[in-house]
């Protein structure tokens, strides 16, 4: 076990070296993306400087929104998103064989062998403006609110993670899945907005089949004590259940592609 | 010129051989073009009017939206570039009888041609049919629609092509890619129309060439402008698509004369 764990730190630092070795590349995609979300963000603030209210969300309720949903994407995708894209390409071309031939966790390999820090940029604008918001939105808090805040951000990081290793172990399959992420992109973008503003098929979806609402919508509408549709008095759970019980999922689901697996390449 | 026309079929077809991906992404327009009319529907809460733009005409204009720019896509083009510059094919390209750029237009406008038929029509029938859509102010807007969806797409191209050259420069396409996300979603009035920005923004940001996205063609579509300054806003496009080609080519002499080939 801690000769695993450092093999999988060993990993993590080679690739950051890897990636710091090209320093000014690297800070200017983090200023690009940073730029790019803030446009993002501009733009909702000048639908809100003429119409006030967005489903019945204020400005800083939407910032919080929006931050709460960029900082628990990052998170989540940074272990699992650029990784599982490219399983994609392994399958294909047969280079997962060499992977599995590895004495250590396939899973644990690809992930820890390419852990995304360009997820920075993402962070270094979230962070701030979560900040700002969680004073502004007047969230009344205590102990509890306090606490359902941290477990909220851990469970939707996990909703991301667990949602994008479904999606990448599906190639195990299907051989190629990369198209599913054009879906799950579709939905992601959903989720800078309230639940309630989307016709009640679309709530139904994001909370079931494609469950991105617990990544923004569901946990925020809880602390600002907003009435989540379908789930309603219950939604303090579910936004608290969410991350570890499609974990598990992701993890049969995991084993399941890996059992089908029967290689592509040549 | 048949080489080009090659390129564009060659683009099409290559388009038509990756089927799930085409059926995912119209799956994807399909909830973002829901989403666009559900955060309209939102904003008005019932209001009819607000400036005298109607409910009514926002679904149209989001639905419009989709139309415009769901077919051609600036990161395929910088992505191209990008690659061809990683493996080092832009350097085959040059031994070619073939003017880079215009090879990037043709594969682009066969692809654009595939998503337009297959993806956006039903897309933006079925959100059509579910919220309805205003017809054209008039047979003459109509007819101008087409045409300023047509200068649209030379627009995006130039503007895309530009980004992807600068990758000589740069060598990283990333930082390009997102840069022009951000200018797109914000300066083409796909998200918020300009009419809404406040002043002296909104003014800025309709005579800058992103404008000729989604803004002009949509706006054109609903009348907001009269018959002159339908056909003066043409011109004026034309004169941005103008500068834009003279910035392309000049960028492009610059960089093959700079070429440095890294894959092989």
């Amino acid at each position: 076990m801690r000769r695993t764990l450092g093999t999988l730190l060993l990993l993590v630092s080679m690739y950051i070296k890897s990636q710091m070795e090209y320093r000014g590349a690297f800070w200017l995609d983090r200023l690009a993306q940073i730029v790019s979300y803030g446009a993002v963000l501009l733009g909702m603030w000048i639908l809100l400087q003429k119409f006030q209210l967005l489903g019945g969300w204020n400005w800083p309720e939407l910032a919080l929104l929006f931050s709460f949903q960029l900082l628990a994407y990052a998170l989540g995708a940074s272990v699992s998103f650029t990784q599982l894209r490219n399983l994609d390409d392994l399958v294909r071309l047969g280079t997962l064989d060499a992977l599995l031939t590895k004495p250590i966790n396939t899973w644990a390999y690809l992930i820890f062998s390419g852990l995304n820090i360009g997820y920075a940029g993402h962070i270094i604008l979230a962070i701030p403006v979560l900040v700002w918001a969680l004073l502004a939105a007047q969230v009344s808090w205590s102990i509890g609110t306090a606490l359902f805040f941290v477990g909220s951000l851990l469970s939707a990081m996990s909703v991301t993670g667990a949602v994008i290793t479904m999606i990448g172990a599906t190639a195990m399959i299907w051989v190629r899945s990369n198209h599913l992420f054009a879906i799950f992109f579709g939905f992601w973008e959903l989720t800078r907005y309230p639940l309630n503003i989307f016709p009640a098929g679309i709530q139904a979806v994001m909370l079931t089949i494609v469950p991105l609402a617990y990544i923004s919508a569901v946990p925020v509408a809880v602390l600002l004590d907003k009435p989540v549709p379908l789930l309603g008095d219950f939604a303090w759970l579910a936004a608290l259940l969410a991350g570890p019980l499609l974990t598990l999922i992701a993890i049969a689901h995991w084993r399941y592609a890996m059992s089908r697996y029967q290689g592509a390449g040549g | 010129m048949s080489a080009y026309t090659a390129f564009v079929r060659s683009g099409f077809l290559t388009s038509l051989a990756y089927r799930n991906e085409v059926w995912a992404n119209i799956f994807g327009k399909l909830v973002q073009v829901f989403a666009r009319v559900a955060i309209w529907l939102a904003v008005y809460a019932g209001v009819t009017a607000v400036d005298r733009i109607s409910i009514g005409d926002m679904i149209t204009y989001a639905l419009l939206g989709g139309v415009v720019m769901g077919a051609t896509r600036y990161d395929r083009i910088i992505r191209h570039v990008g690659t061809a510059l990683k493996t080092g094919d832009v350097a085959v390209w040059l031994l070619k009888p073939v003017h880079y750029p215009l090879y990037l237009l043709s594969i682009e406008a066969g692809a654009s041609a595939y998503t337009f038929l297959l993806a956006v029509v039903p897309t933006i029938v079925i959100v059509a049919l579910v919220y309805g859509m205003h017809p054209p102010a008039s047979l003459f807007h109509g007819v101008m629609f087409v045409a300023y969806c047509g200068l649209s797409f030379i627009i995006h191209f130039l503007c895309a092509a530009i980004f992807g050259v600068l990758a000589f420069w740069l060598m990283t396409i990333f930082s390009l890619e997102w840069l022009l996300q951000s200018l797109i979603s914000l300066l083409s009035g796909l998200l918020i129309p300009f009419w809404f920005f406040p002043e002296p923004f909104g003014s800025i940001a309709s005579h800058q060439p992103l404008a000729w996205l989604v803004y002009y063609p949509s706006a054109v579509w609903l009348g907001r402008l009269d018959i002159m300054q339908t056909l003066l806003y043409f011109g004026f496009g034309i004169a941005w698509a103008g500068l834009l080609t003279l910035t392309l080519t000049l960028l492009w002499r610059r960089a093959a004369s700079r070429i440095t080939v890294q894959g092989g």
